[in-house]
Order: C-alpha cells, then sequence, then structure tokens
C-alpha cells in the first residue's frame, strides 16, 4: 500500500519535473533535424530516451500550436500516402530563441546537480 | 502496410465525432492517428483498424481530443489578437500617424464646441458600439454562406469573421456612453476621450474591414494546406 502512493506520487513529480522542458525538447529536436511532423517528434522522444520519456499527444500539439503563433515555429504542408502531412520548422527568432533556452536550461541542469550532488571540495 | 483513402476518410470522420470542428485541426490529427495505426500494424499486423484506432485514442486521455482542441483556439486567439494589435501600431507610426493625430485634434476641438450637448460625445460612443455589433452579424452571415459553399472550417477563419473573443473591447465604450453625463471637463479628459474615441473607431475597422479583406493572405499563411484544400475544390 506504502510502495504503491509513493510510486504514484514519484511519476506524478517526474513527469511535472518534464512539463516545464517540452517545449525546449522540441525546439532542440527541430534544431537538429529541420522539420518534423508531430508523431515524429514523439517517436524520437522516445527513441533517444530509450523509451523512458513518453511525450504524450494531448501535450504535444497544444506546445507545437503556441510555439506556432509566438512565431518560433512555421509549417510545411506535404501529401504523403494519401493525407496531408504537417511539418513544423524553427523560424528565424526559433533558431535563437532555441539558443538561449538551450543555454537556461544547461544552467538550471548544472544548479540541479551541485545542489543535488554537491562536490565535496 | 499504409492507410487506404477510405480509412483516412473515416479517420476525418472520427475526428469530427470527437467535436473536432475544425479542418486544419482534423487534419494534423488524421495524419497522427494514420501513422499511429501504421506502427501498430507493423508490430501486430492482425489488428484491425478500427481496434487499432481505438488504442490510439485512449492514448489522448480521458477527455479525447477536446484538450487540443481548446488549446488551438487559445494559441489562434491570441494569433488575431497580435494581428489587430499590429495593424493598430501601423496607425500610430509614420506615416499615418499625421491622421491619426489630426483626427484626434478634429474630435477633441468638435467635443470642446459642443461641450453642453455632451450626448453628442455618448452618441458617438453608442454608435461605435452598435455599427460594431451590425459590422460583426454581417461577417458572421457572409461566413456562414461561404461555409456552406465548401463545407470545411478553419479556426483562424471563424475568428476572423465573427467568432472573436472581443467582448473585453466593446465593454469600455459602453461604461464611457452610461457614464459620461454633461459636466464642464477638463481638456485633458477631453483629450482622453477623443483619443479613445479615435482608438475603438480604428479598431472596429481593423477588425471589420481591414483583416477581413486581407483575410485570404492570413489563413495561407496560417495554413500552407488552405490553398491545396480550396484549389482541389
Amino acid at each position: 500500500m506504502y510502495i504503491c502512493s509513493d510510486v504514484n506520487r514519484f511519476s506524478m513529480k517526474n513527469s511535472q519535473l518534464y512539463k516545464g522542458s517540452l517545449t525546449t525538447i522540441v525546439m532542440k529536436l527541430l534544431e537538429e533535424n529541420g522539420r518534423m511532423y508531430g508523431y515524429e517528434i514523439t517517436q524520437k522522444v522516445k527513441e533517444i530516451t530509450k523509451g523512458e520519456l513518453k511525450i504524450t499527444e494531448g501535450a504535444l500539439y497544444p506546445a507545437l500550436h503556441k510555439l506556432e503563433a509566438e512565431g518560433v515555429l512555421e509549417v510545411e504542408i506535404e501529401n504523403v500516402d494519401n493525407r496531408l502531412r504537417k511539418y513544423y520548422k524553427l523560424t528565424e527568432k526559433g533558431t535563437s530563441e532555441t539558443i538561449n533556452r538551450l543555454a537556461e536550461l544547461e544552467e538550471f541542469i548544472k544548479n540541479m546537480q551541485s545542489i543535488v550532488n554537491p562536490k565535496l571540495t | 502496410m499504409k492507410l487506404s483513402a477510405e480509412q483516412i476518410e473515416r479517420l476525418y470522420q472520427f475526428t469530427r465525432q470527437h467535436y473536432v470542428e475544425y479542418y486544419d485541426l482534423q487534419t494534423e490529427l488524421v495524419d497522427h492517428l494514420a501513422n499511429a495505426i501504421e506502427e501498430q500494424w507493423q508490430q501486430n499486423p492482425k489488428l484491425s483498424f478500427e481496434e487499432a484506432l481505438q488504442i490510439e485514442f485512449k492514448k489522448f486521455g480521458v477527455f479525447g481530443f477536446m484538450d487540443v482542441v481548446e488549446q488551438r483556439q487559445s494559441a489562434l486567439n491570441k494569433k488575431y489578437n497580435k494581428l489587430v494589435l499590429n495593424e493598430l501600431k501601423t496607425f500610430f507610426s509614420v506615416p499615418k500617424i499625421i491622421g491619426t493625430i489630426s483626427a484626434i485634434g478634429i474630435i477633441f476641438y468638435l467635443i470642446k464646441q459642443l461641450q453642453e450637448g455632451f450626448w453628442i460625445v455618448q452618441g458617438m460612443f453608442l454608435a461605435l458600439i452598435l455599427s460594431y455589433f451590425f459590422g460583426i452579424l454581417i461577417l458572421i452571415r457572409r461566413n456562414k454562406k461561404r461555409n456552406k459553399q465548401n463545407g470545411k472550417k478553419w479556426l483562424l477563419k471563424e475568428i476572423i469573421f465573427g467568432y472573436s473573443s472581443s467582448a473585453g473591447l466593446i465593454n469600455l465604450p459602453i461604461q464611457f456612453a452610461i457614464h459620461l453625463k454633461g459636466e464642464n471637463y477638463h481638456d485633458g479628459f477631453l483629450l482622453l476621450f477623443s483619443f479613445l474615441l479615435i482608438v475603438f473607431g480604428l479598431t472596429e475597422y481593423i477588425m471589420l474591414i481591414l483583416i477581413p479583406s486581407k483575410a485570404e493572405d492570413f489563413l495561407k499563411e496560417t495554413y500552407p494546406e488552405y490553398q491545396i484544400s480550396v484549389g482541389s475544390l
């Protein structure tokens, strides 16, 4: 009983930690891969993290749409296999924004590391 | 194995059944579901199309596509507000600002001359409000007619043609119209009223005439598929 509730709490916290970084993850992937479509992004994240991190559909598309409305991403449409596919890619503004966000994220990771795992000097 | 054209059509129908009204969102979700179903077939070729679809739909959670639709709406509303603001800004930069300032000056002069008949100022605010409502009604009607012709709904288009959440904007002039009284107002106040009248007037012009007239450009820019779909009809 105890263990079970503990596990639940942990996974909830866990997802919240990742939540704030979702847009940065998406932008980083687009920076590396040029243009991607929604499903491809979910699969790519799964592949890189070996299934540890799964971006849910319900979170990914709102994040993409927000970034698009902010002018960070732009879209292209292509006809693939009987259907229209919507590709996202970084705009010029998005590319410089990505650099900022990644630097911010790295700084965050560094600070967390020194708090969680202080070096004894 | 790839999905057939009929199955893609079934996916469109499925999104409509789950309250996704807008073609732009339908298209994206259809592609997503199609990819996911094809992926499932690779692992389990015996799975039926409907079974695979249900499995994928469950991944969207208890609210289905609702979240995606809602957030898309708020993102595009923001985009629309930005469009209005950008247009408004052009009236406050060279060269249009000359016209804007002169208009404010004229209104200021008129109000000052008509101090005693303050109902005229009230009337101006009221006229702005009424013309706004009429304008929106006309836009909505026109859009409905057009939607009937080609059957596809685009979220940004719905926002541009009357669906806009601009109730807040109209509240302010209503308050002005109600609370203005025929007193001797300070020149500063009169200038403020003139400024607000012009800003409201301009915003109305932008929302009712300018942006709808440029709608095709905005839609093509937001939806690359807009041209494809309209062209194919």
